[in-house]
């Protein structure tokens, strides 16, 4: 219970019963709230864009100091306000609700953000994500924005502090202290929920639309004037500039050791055979499984070449085979080259590049953890970003989950 | 996961030596930690308070970006690309804007080059001046925090007046921007200039000639030239090791040709050298501005208009020098108004990779500082 809880409830219920003592509880109560909406010590919580707003409350300009909120505290055990200033997804969920056991009450949050008042943006079609921080902590304020402005997070504390002062006996707003998560199964149907709220909503519009009209008969709705559009000029595309070799030398050279290896044919630029590249096709090289590292082990050792920079590893699913995409960029010339491979079935597999590049590991445990392609020989593959129990692999295109997508519904 | 602190977790390449007179244990770092710049989760193999080992654990905001990004029109997408590396929002607009274009054959009238150049440009010393500060508080110098931030407010300001938003900016639209500049822009950047320009004078004599300063980042987090080429890093950290590749000079994009500047080089690797050229940049890219606002050109700001933006079948790729490094968006197009499949490659995901060589035999208070110099923004590496 702490000092704060005798404060609050034990001196109130001895000295109640006391002639006067109601005034002297009250005064009490007033001078506790005061001091400690005035004292907020804020944990160090940012997950993604709006910390950096946080952080600008925080410094020269705006200076929430000025407001009391002044020590952000590393640790939860010496905070006592959660600004949850960023996206929460599920696998940082177990932490936030960890995080907030942690602190000693009472404790207050504000939710910065439309991110963590419900998803925000990512409300839709992400699989990862928890739509607001509110299903798995209770949260006091919420200030919208993405991002808020710092002066929006300056309203928020003090519409908290005006909250915090008048907390009390008889408005006993945070003496409960929370023991379990309101909120444990944080996916919970996010179909249905939205279905339920949607239709709330439209209820609720409808009945109010009508009062708004019998109350306003000769109300005329304002009509957008469609504003001319700004005429805008056609361009023409400057040529690109290129850098390093030509694509057509490229190919020349790829092509006397791997006469097998093509030009991706692009309905764009129409080339399929050396003649036909230019500076602006980009120069894709179809490989077949067997070639794949021969291909890449020649492109990275090659003299003339010297493709040292492996940019990426990635996959396309193309609904019946799955196409490995490696990216390679040469730092002294310049030129960029990018490697397909087809690869198939339900485990497709192929080999893998981190002995070229270190820089492939971690691409290939992406792969891994977003298609379920798996890499031979890799060091050590293990998912990257999800748990390790997430079930299934997000970017492959059959990939359905309706507890975890809400749909776009337009 | 649980942590044992004698117990190898996953990821770990070797445990402790037979032979090693002390024990050696394990460690867990954030991911809610001040020092990891968000939510970055490092787990440590320690001996004493000498890092053995570095293994990093990503995906605490990892949020789906690139599903999301197959069901939504192209122009819906831009927003989202804001959201990744949210200190240059402005060139992520650019590199998607770019790749749109490259598919529909677009061109951009001078006047919207200019505007991209100098706003990118404006924002990549918004950028490091952020990166600047929270460096000097990481080191328990918060003064530079402060300083930092009050630099950064005012090309705030600018970018707010522009495009009304403070952060995600949302601006570029493909064939130039959403609107063009307001005419309190050019007098107006004149003023942070000089005002820049004063405080990186400033600034070296706050952080930069500060001896404890330089014994904590000379010598420190060393990143050899192959290490950084193998790993894959790009930007400040790849140049800090000593290789001459930015997007801007040996790709050249949009009309960073005709502007003179240098790519600053470090010569080791450590620390101190990755400081020193995002310092330079800084002052590098003071110069493009200023060059730019001499030739500012008058004139339409945009191009043609598309009602529907429907990008022929095919691959298209684009590339953009942020702060950070390379950002790369490899789009594949099937014909419709929504991208087939999406990808951004994005700078901080191989920086970060690198990590477990340049910690590896320093302290973990090096280790704060190694992190701090490689400028990570975590929503960028998970996505
Ligand atoms: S609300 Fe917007 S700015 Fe804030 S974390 Fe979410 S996406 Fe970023």
């Amino acid at each position: 219970m702490g000092v704060a809880g005798i404060v609050t409830e034990t001196i109130p219920k001895i000295l109640d019963p006391l002639p006067g003592g109601r005034h002297l509880v009250n005064g009490i109560e007033f001078i506790v709230g005061w001091a400690r909406a005035n004292s907020l010590w804020p944990l160090v919580y940012g997950t993604a864009c709006c910390a950096m707003e946080m952080m600008a409350t925080g410094a020269s300009r705006h200076d929430w100091a000025r407001f009391g909120v002044e020590v952000a505290r590393a640790t939860p055990r010496q905070a006592d306000l959660i600004v949850l200033a960023g996206t929460i997804v599920e696998k940082m969920g177990n932490n936030l609700v960890t995080l907030y056991q942690q602190m000693p009450g009472p404790k207050y949050v504000i939710a910065m953000g439309s991110c963590s008042i419900s998803g925000g943006p990512f409300y839709y079609d992400s699989y990862s994500i928890v739509r607001g921080g509110d299903r798995l902590i209770p949260v006091d304020v919420y200030v919208p924005g993405c991002p808020p402005r710092p002066e929006a997070l300056l309203y928020g504390i003090m519409h908290l502090q005006k909250l915090i002062r008048k907390e009390g006996r008889h408005n006993p707003w945070k003496v409960k202290e929370f023991e379990t998560p309101p909120c444990i199964d944080i996916h919970s149907n996010s179909k249905k929920e939205w279905v339920e709220i949607e239709t709330q909503k439209q209820a609720g519009m409808t009945t109010a639309r009508e009062r708004f009209k019998a109350e306003n008969p000769d109300y005329v709705p304002y009509k957008a004037v469609r504003r001319p559009k700004d005429k805008f000029p056609e361009v023409p595309r400057r040529p690109v500039v290129q850098s390093g070799l030509a694509n057509q030398d490229i190919y020349a050279i790829v092509h006397e050791v791997f006469p097998e290896v093509k030009q991706v044919k692009q309905e764009n630029t129409d080339a399929e055979n050396d003649k036909k590249l230019t500076s602006e096709t980009l120069l894709e090289f179809a490989v077949t499984k067997d070639h794949y590292l021969s291909l890449l082990t020649l492109l990275k050792t090659h003299a003339t070449l010297q493709m040292d920079l492996l940019l990426q590893v990635t996959a396309i699913d193309q609904h019946d085979f799955f196409h490995i995409l490696v990216h390679l960029l040469s730092t002294r010339h310049g030129h960029k080259i990018f490697v397909r491979c087809p690869v198939a079935g339900e485990q497709p597999e192929i080999e893998t590049l981190s002995h070229l590049y270190r820089g492939a590991e971690w691409h290939e445990r992406e792969v891994y953890d977003l298609f379920g392609i798996i890499f031979r020989g890799h060091p050590d593959l293990r998912r990257l970003f999800l748990k390790e129990d997430f079930p299934g692999h997000p970017l492959r295109k059959n990939f359905k989950d309706p507890s975890r997508i809400v749909k776009r519904p337009y | 996961m649980e942590i044992n602190h004698l117990q190898a977790p996953p990821g770990f390449t070797d445990t402790a030596a037979a032979e090693a007179t002390t024990e050696e244990y394990y460690l867990n770092m954030g991911p809610q930690h001040p020092g990891t710049h968000g939510v970055l989760r490092l787990v440590l193999r320690l001996d004493g308070e000498n890092v053995q080992e570095v293994v990093p654990h990503l995906g605490y905001v990892h949020r789906a970006i690139e599903k999301m990004a197959e069901n939504q029109t192209y122009l819906q997408n831009i927003h989202l690309t804001d959201r990744l590396d949210y200190l240059s929002s402005f060139m992520n607009n650019l590199g998607l804007c770019m790749a749109i274009e490259k598919g529909l054959g677009i061109g951009v009238p001078e006047r919207g080059e200019y505007i991209r150049v100098m706003l990118c440009e404006l924002q990549r010393i918004q950028s490091h001046l952020l990166w600047w500060g929270v460096l000097g508080m990481d080191m328990g110098a918060v003064t530079a925090f402060l300083y930092g931030f009050k630099e950064r407010e005012m090309i705030t300001d600018i970018f707010e007046e522009v495009c009304g938003n403070r952060l995600t900016m949302n601006f570029f639209r493909p064939g130039g921007s959403s609107a063009d500049v307001p005419d309190t822009f050019l007098p107006r950047v004149a003023t942070v200039i000089e005002r820049l320009k004063r405080a990186l004078d400033e600034y070296q004599t706050l952080l930069t000639d500060n001896i404890i300063f330089q014994e904590r980042t000379r010598g420190i987090g060393v990143l050899s030239r192959e290490k950084a080429l193998s790993y894959g890093c790009t930007g400040p950290v790849l140049r800090g090791s000593g290789v001459q590749y930015d997007g801007r000079k040996n790709n050249p994009y949009s009309i960073y040709e005709r502007f003179d500047f240098e790519v600053p080089v470090g010569q080791g690797g450590d620390s101190f050298d990755r400081y020193l050229v995002r310092m330079e940049e800084m002052a590098q890219s003071i110069k493009i501005v200023q060059q730019a606002m001499e030739t500012f050109p008058t004139g339409p700001y945009r191009s043609k208009e598309f009602s529907k933006y429907r990008i022929p079948t095919g691959s298209y790729f684009s590339q953009v020098e942020t702060a950070r490094g390379l950002l790369g968006i490899y789009m594949v197009a099937d014909g419709t108004a929504k991208p087939y499949r999406l990808k951004y490659r994005s700078p901080s995901f191989s920086n970060l990779s690198a990590i477990n060589e340049m910690a590896v035999g320093y302290k973990i208070a090096d280790l704060i500082t190694i992190i701090s110099t490689l400028d990570l923004v975590i929503p960028d590496i998970d996505r």
